[in-house]
């Protein structure tokens, strides 16, 4: 016979809203946060990612696209395209492509990989926050 | 003209403010983490170089 009551394990649910505001987030950082009502954190994410590709253009860093028998730029490629709009808009509006004779080609480089990873960690912040199992 | 610690330091500060703000919610906790992470960064990058001093890149120099 249970003296206790079970403890019940949290049942989160996904709504369509946070489906929304995971794509939101996708396509241009902090804006998932914003969607959910955490207004500094969706600008400071903002702010940080977008600075983040900036710094990384400045420095003239590459800017991963998929290239044939280099299976690891796809990787890269996924990690870039993790910052959403400003990445299509660097690839395609701009046709920006990095300088491989820069001094600073390799710190570039790692700006714009890393602005596109720390998007996609943003992207579960905002889905565990939409399935309510973080504030 | 570039700098190479410019850049690590600014790098480690974007980093570690991303990652203070994203898993932490807690205003002190927030700069504890952001502190940690930064000084880990910073530090690491120095002594790491240090380590790597006596082991210069490129062919090994001629022996007299």
């Amino acid at each position: 016979m249970k003296t206790q009551a079970e403890p019940q394990s949290p049942s989160p649910t996904v709504s369509a809203k946070t489906v929304a505001a995971c794509v939101a987030a996708w396509l241009v950082p902090g804006s998932g946060h914003l969607i959910l009502g955490r207004v500094p954190r969706a600008a400071i994410f903002f702010v940080l990612i977008l600075l983040c590709a900036f710094v990384g253009v400045q420095l003239e860093g590459k800017l991963f696209v998929p290239q044939e028998n280099a299976p690891l730029s796809r990787l890269g490629t996924l990690g870039s395209m993790g910052m959403g709009v400003p990445y299509f808009v660097l690839r395609y509006a701009i046709e920006y492509e990095g300088n491989l004779k820069s001094a600073s080609y390799e710190y570039g480089s790692a700006f714009l990989l890393t602005a596109g990873l720390m998007n996609l960690m943003v992207i579960l912040d905002v889905w565990d926050i939409g399935r309510g199992t973080k504030d | 003209m570039p700098s190479h610690f410019l850049y690590m330091t600014l790098y480690a500060l974007l980093v570690s403010v991303f990652f203070a703000v994203l898993w932490r919610r807690d205003r002190r906790e927030q700069l504890r983490l952001f502190l940690q992470i930064f000084l880990g960064m910073v530090g690491g990058g120095l002594l790491v170089a240090w380590l790597m001093y006596p082991f210069p890149f490129g062919p090994p120099a001629p022996l007299l």
